[in-house]
């Protein structure tokens, strides 16, 4: 079966790099405009006048680093990338889609702007966590059942 | 649809890891086949079939409720 492209198992590394150089940009980025601007990243992209300035360029680069270091880690083969693993995938996709779609719909039916504001921008990033965390736990489970059985 | 596998396995006296060497998959996909966790796709049925040299439809049965 041809698998869906996946990267390379070490590359899982770089994502974890990715998300860890999310904390030094950031702390960077007060010891240069030296204030707390409470603003969430989608507003500040958007309200940043123009391109390529400090403002814009931090917060690209810190969504950015996210972004990838989420993608490199659910994205990246497991040691033994069999057919069994790659329904777990897809399996821990649709559910992680199915739950982060639900969780907008109940926030947009019950939530008023500001909190809503906050879930929007963080859906960025939610679905590849729930991805993650779904996958990861499927894959604990399969090894928890193979320990039980052959003890 | 339930296997014999783990018969197999032991009249030829290899391990869940042995057969999952020999085919290219982890031991947890062998593990949850065995135990009608999960079910193989026809390429890996195949493969498991021509590891121990015999037809699929000898170590794959179909069950009433299938």
């Amino acid at each position: 079966m041809k698998a869906i492209y996946l990267f390379p198992h070490q590359s899982r590394i770089i994502g974890y790099v990715c998300i860890l150089s999310y904390v030094p940009v950031m702390v960077l980025k007060k010891i240069l405009h030296n204030g707390y601007n409470n603003q969430d990243p989608v507003s500040k992209l958007a309200d940043a006048a123009g391109l390529l300035n400090s403002e814009h360029i931090f917060t690209a680069i810190a969504t950015i680093l996210i972004i990838t270091g989420l993608l490199f880690i659910a994205f990246s083969k497991e040691k033994i990338e069999d057919e069994q693993i790659l329904k777990l995938r897809l399996d821990s996709l649709q559910w992680a889609i199915y739950l982060n779609y639900f969780i907008l719909i109940i926030t947009v039916a019950f939530v008023s702007n500001n909190l809503l504001r906050d879930v929007i921008v963080l859906n960025i990033w939610t679905p590849l966590v729930f991805f993650i965390i779904r996958f990861r736990w499927m894959i604990f489970k399969l090894n928890k059942s193979l320990k039980e059985d052959l003890a | 649809m339930k296997n014999i596998i783990r018969i197999e396995r032991a009249i030829m006296n290899i391990t869940q890891a042995e057969l999952a060497a020999l085919i290219g998959v982890s031991r947890q996909t062998i593990n949850t086949i065995e135990s009608n966790k999960y079910v193989p796709s026809t390429i890996l049925a195949l493969k498991i079939g021509r590891v121990f040299n015999k037809s699929i439809e000898k170590i794959f049965i179909l069950e009433e409720n299938d």
